[in-house]
């Protein structure tokens, strides 16, 4: 009887193995374990049998029988995944039609780059400070140490206000610089004092693809005690290093600003080339960035703070220029113009 | 600023650095040099020939074949130049020289050729072939070196003595130094940061003590606080010799003859401008005054001017000679004939020259140096070293008399304390006492110690800085700093403060605004100019009352300061619909209003449009909503919308709702753009949208406080109810009345349709509502959902409202 089993099982793996289509599978389950197949007729003859033979035979057929139905269940199932499959992929589905998702706006590549600069700033402790766009004279000009016959002064610089003018203030302007918000800030929370002002500022010059009447500057101002140019240095390596992402070198020139002293240019180390030069630095290595300097001690006096006390540094650079130069932008119109052609490209 | 580096050696050993490297460190440590010219790079492999035999080209009339010696060989160069001899000294480009053909274009390499198939192993060059000017040459003449007898296969550049390097400086970044104006002042410098040792200038130059002096009369000493003159007798104006030629040319100057020469070359060596008149045309002697109302004068470069009182002038005892500092008078003018010249070195005041110079519109050498603030002292100088140089080149000339020299200013020495301790504080590096003291006087500053541990240094100020440049201790700093080197401070980050930074929600909320409207709503963010023109003011039917105008402007489109970004936005919309046939912009600006006051009111808003094409007023809601979405977001406690938009004149007077605060301001508008303002702008194809938000305002509102709500636990019930009425009756009024029938109930109405259209009459509409109920106790049986509904619908027919779809 244990051999019948065995053979018969052996016989009903070896046809399974060879049955190729899901009909022969089931054909051959019907021929062992159907109603009247092989290994149903001998469950059925079990009855007959003694019960010590029931014994030994009954687990025997048991086993027969579950390890049939496994094998016949996987076969069936291998044969139905392959089928399915079959079927998918036959089906035609075009993946090339567009998303339907609800189409985003754009913020403005202005917006973005000066949060970005605002983010960096703020991890260094700056406010970001605001001010009005609409300046005296006094402001923008006589608190910075930029007296009546400084070049910066005349016409061809400034934009004036009609039928403005106060005995303090002087006239009132566009504001031709962020630097007004200093003294405001100053009068306004005296040191120490570390911010930064990103804003819209005016010049009267004729507009070009490199000149515009109205472009972003951003102003840093840090006052406290003992700060010198080192800080500068390691601030704005800092900032530049976190904006570009690499390494980022800073060079000081002498420069003149009338509300520093010391008066610096700042260059950093060009980004195409790290320093060695090339067509975009001008084979120099180094990018002209920014005026910085040393705050003149009659500006921290025009903000009420003691110059014997505190002293600091301030800053100020082009955002624009620095949009213009991340993205390759030739043309400084298409950022105020309004064209959605270009507005939706960031 | 163009300086030659020969000229500089007059005043500096040579340094051990030069040219590129020079410049380079003059940038990092004076002032920036834009540009490194080596006036014998572009000459280089050019030398002298001499032609030894001339024959006709077989195949060519016009050109020659010719046998030229350039010493170590004799080469065969085919030339078509007029003017050539055997036995001519030439300038020959051998073969790898750099020549302009025809002196235009770029410079390219000679190459061994063939002419007309004679071979051809050079090229004899005519003076603009090496980017040299040259009047006596014809225009198929080639140089001839012959005058010069030089020697053959000599380098040209040696020949030429264009041996020099010239440095550009930018003067922007001489702005504050009028001691750099000269040779002399960047010698100083380039001594201070190269170690080089400086070889100050030595006049000597005899000045009688009698004889015949200029009388010179100064009105106003303030404006003109020296005046020297001298009188110089047996003049002859002729030419200049080539050394002071070869050095005025170098650095971008005109040449004139030998007295306006000489002026120029004390200039451009010491920094002082000097005036020579012709005596013969100066009546009686020097008035220096402000000019009379109306006054007239004719400069040198033969142009009128108006004069003022405000300005000052040369004058003799008939008219003004002289614009003070800034031109010369065409009359008095050193000419062919002039014998006898008053030579003028004075002093002016700088802003007065500034101002002047502004009102009349001059520029001029001489504007550029006395704007910067001379030493007075200078003036003497400048004189003598004048007198000497006329002595030099013109032997006969005769110094008349002494120098008249009218004078009224400080001569204290100016001493500034330098603590060192804030030196080296501000600067950031330790530098020790020792080295600021050699770097000081390295720049001629004297420097006494002070204390005993020398904690300051009185430093005097020499003269020539004295003026305008160095006034306080932090310019004594920037000294130092600037000579130790910036590239020697370390950088190093400042501590962290810590106080966290004050916070500008107001910034941040901007940002946040951004993303809501860009991304949340599928808006593109625009910028626009903060002015616009009387047409646009018109055309949005604004008044030009409350504009702040410019007094100066680019443009008539850029007259008057905005009050409102809709205008400009606008003008958005009809550029952009050439490319966009529905638009979603937005911007975030300043706006400027006039209130009667110095400073205007000046506030940030956002301002929005939607542009469809066709005509529906869907996208009124759209706008609605997205003021909503605003008030939502940033968590606005008690705003509520009210009827119309007050100070919106674009806006349709219908179609505009208003958000105000709980003290009845408003905060936002949106509103369907008024269709006379739609015309305007050639838009009326399409239907425009817009919403307006003072964000100024709206950031004063406190915010809502935000508290959990617990979720409820039993189940709601939803049903939608559909009710036909008038067209007029208000959604609004259809809400309250479904939610004031069971207030504890009712949990939400959301309105889902409103149909107006054939299968209902005409003067209605039917408009369908989801009615959500919930108990927060229980759940609701069918029986308590049917009287609801039945309240309901009452209240909806006591409005004249008929159900519909009702059993």
């Amino acid at each position: 009887m244990q051999e019948i089993l065995k053979k018969l099982e052996k016989e009903a793996l070896e046809s399974l193995e060879k049955a190729d289509t899901l009909e022969r599978t089931k054909e051959i389950e019907v021929q062992y374990m159907g109603r009247n197949g092989h290994l149903t007729m001998i469950l059925r003859g079990m009855k007959d049998l003694s019960d010590e033979e029931k014994r030994v035979i009954g687990p025997l057929c048991n086993s027969t029988k579950n390890t049939l139905e496994e094998a016949f269940a996987k076969k069936i199932k291998t044969f139905e995944e392959e089928a399915l499959a079959k079927e998918l992929s036959k089906e035609f589905f075009d993946t090339t039609i567009p998303g339907s998702a609800r189409p985003l706006g754009h913020i403005h590549a202005l917006s973005q780059l000066q949060e970005e600069v605002e983010k960096i700033f703020s991890q260094m402790g700056f406010t970001v400070a605001d001010g009005p766009e609409i300046e005296s004279e006094y402001y923008n000009f006589e608190g910075l140490n930029i007296p009546k016959d400084h070049p910066a002064r005349d016409m061809q610089d400034t934009f004036f206000i009609q039928e403005k003018n106060d005995e303090k203030h002087g006239r009132m302007v566009l504001r031709t610089q962020t630097s007004p918000v200093q003294i405001r800030m100053m009068e306004k929370y005296g040191a120490p004092l570390r911010l930064i002002v990103p804003g819209r500022v005016f010049r009267f010059e004729a507009t070009d693809a490199s000149h515009d009447s109205m472009f972003y500057q951003v102003e840093g101002l840090l006052i406290d005690k003992n700060i010198s140019l080192a800080h500068l240095k390691g601030v704005l390596a800092e900032f530049l290093t976190r904006l570009f992402g690499k390494p980022v070198k800073v060079r000081f020139r002498p420069g003149y600003f009338p509300f520093v002293e010391p008066g610096l240019e700042v260059d950093f180390s060009c980004l195409l080339c790290e320093g060695k030069g090339c067509r975009v630095c001008k084979h120099s290595g180094w990018m002209e960035f920014m005026g910085a300097g040393m705050v003149h001690e009659n500006v921290l006096k025009a903000g009420g703070i003691n110059s014997k006390e505190y002293q600091g540094w301030a800053f100020g650079f082009g955002l624009t220029r620095l949009v213009m130069m991340r993205y390759g932008i030739d043309d400084i119109r298409l950022l105020t113009n309004g064209d959605l052609r270009f507005n939706k490209q960031f | 600023m163009f300086v030659s580096l020969n000229w500089l050696k007059d005043f500096v050993e040579t340094p051990a650095l030069q040219g590129n490297e020079l410049g380079e460190l003059l940038t990092l440590k004076t002032a920036e040099v834009d540009n490194v010219i080596d006036e014998g790079e572009s000459l280089k492999g050019i030398v002298v020939g001499q032609i030894v035999e001339i024959v006709s080209h077989p195949n060519a009339d016009r050109l020659k074949i010719t046998k030229t010696s350039i010493g170590k060989e004799t080469l065969q160069i085919v030339c078509g130049g007029q003017n050539i001899k055997e036995g001519m000294y030439v300038a020959v480009a051998c073969l790898g020289a750099k020549v302009k053909w025809h002196g235009e274009g770029e410079p390219v390499v000679m190459e061994k050729a063939e002419i007309r198939g004679v071979e051809s192993y050079g090229m004899i060059c005519a003076s603009v072939e090496l980017g040299l000017n040259n009047p006596d040459e014809g225009p198929h003449d080639i140089l001839d070196l012959s005058a010069l007898k030089p020697e053959v296969g000599a380098e040209i550049k040696d020949v030429l003595k264009k041996d020099d390097i010239i440095f550009e400086f930018d003067n922007k970044s001489l702005t504050h130094r009028p001691d750099l104006w000269g040779h002399i002042g960047i010698a100083r410098e380039i001594s201070a940061i190269t170690n080089s040792k400086f070889k100050p200038l030595k006049v000597d130059v005899k000045i009688p003590e009698t004889g015949e002096s200029i009388d010179v009369k100064v009105k106003d000493k303030t404006l003109c606080p020296r005046y020297c003159g001298l009188i110089f007798n047996n003049i002859k104006v002729e030419k200049s010799p080539d050394w002071l030629t070869r050095r005025l040319k170098a650095t971008g100057h005109g040449i004139h003859n030998n007295i306006v020469d000489i002026t120029n070359y004390v200039m451009m060596e010491l920094g002082q401008p000097l005036h020579a008149f012709d005596k013969a045309l100066i009546k009686d002697g020097i008035i220096v005054r402000p000019a009379k109302k109306n006054e007239k004068i004719k400069t040198l470069d033969s142009k009128e001017y108006n004069l003022d009182e405000t300005m000052l002038v040369i004058a003799d005892h008939e008219k003004p000679v002289a614009v003070a500092g800034i031109i010369g008078g065409e009359h008095s003018g050193i000419n062919e004939n002039t014998t006898s010249i008053i030579l003028e070195s004075a002093n002016f005041n700088s802003s007065s020259v500034r101002r002047t110079s502004t009102k009349l519109g001059i520029r001029t050498d001489s504007v550029q140096r006395f704007e910067k603030g001379l030493d007075p002292l200078l003036a003497e100088t400048a004189i003598k070293r004048a007198a000497q140089l006329i002595l030099q080149i013109c032997p006969e000339a005769q110094i008349a008399g002494a120098i008249t020299d009218i004078q009224k200013f400080n001569k204290k020495p100016l001493k500034i304390t330098l603590d060192l301790e804030k030196a080296k504080s501000k600067i950031g590096a330790e530098i020790s006492a020792q080295e600021m003291k050699k770097i000081l006087e390295s720049l001629e500053f004297k420097v006494t110690e002070k204390g005993r541990k020398i904690k300051t240094f009185i430093v005097e100020v020499p003269t020539f800085r004295a003026t305008k440049d160095i006034l306080i201790e932090d310019d004594l700093i920037e000294e130092i700093a600037r000579i130790y080197g910036y590239d020697n401070i370390a950088p190093i980050l400042p501590n962290l403060p810590t106080k966290l930074p004050l916070e500008n929600t107001e910034r941040t909320k901007k940002h946040r605004a951004r993303e809501l409207f860009s991304y949340g709503l599928g808006f593109d963010e625009v910028y626009n100019y903060s002015f616009y023109g009387l047409t646009d003011i018109k055309k949005s039917l604004l008044a030009e009352s409350h504009h702040l105008k410019l007094q100066n402007y680019l443009s008539e489109e850029q007259t008057h300061m905005v009050t409102s970004l809709a205008p400009n936005i606008l003008k958005n919309l009809q550029e952009n619909v050439k490319n966009f046939s529905e638009i979603k912009i937005y911007e975030i600006g300043h706006t400027y209003l006039e209130i009667g006051e110095f400073f205007p009111l000046e506030e940030k808003k956002i301002c929005g449009a939607i542009l469809i094409k066709g005509k529906s007023d869907k996208i009124f809601y759209e706008a609605k909503g997205c003021i909503e979405a605003f008030i939502q977001k940033f968590n606005l406690s008690h705003v509520a919308p009210a009827k119309g938009a007050k100070n919106t004149p674009y806006a349709h007077p219908a179609k505009s709702l208003t958000f105000i605060d709980h003290s009845g301001k408003s905060l936002a508008t949106c509103f369907m753009l008024h269709p006379t303002v739609q015309k305007n702008y050639d838009l009326d194809k399409y239907s425009i949208a817009f919403f307006e938000i003072n964000f100024t305002e709206a950031l004063k509102l406190e915010e809502t406080k935000n508290s959990y709500k617990h979720l409820p636990k039993f189940p709601s019930i939803t049903f939608d109810i559909s009710v036909a009425v008038d067209k007029n009756v208000e959604v609004a009024t259809l809400e309250s009345a479904i939610k004031n029938t069971e207030k504890d109930l009712i949990n939400d109405v959301k309105l889902f349709d409103i149909y107006e259209g054939e299968k209902i009459a005409q003067d209605k509409k039917a408009v369908a509502f989801s009615v959500t109920l919930q108990a927060l106790d229980r759940t609701l049986t069918d029986a308590e959902m049917a009287q609801t509904q039945s309240k309901i619908f009452t209240a909806l027919e006591n409005l004249g409202g008929e159900i519909r779809g009702k059993k």
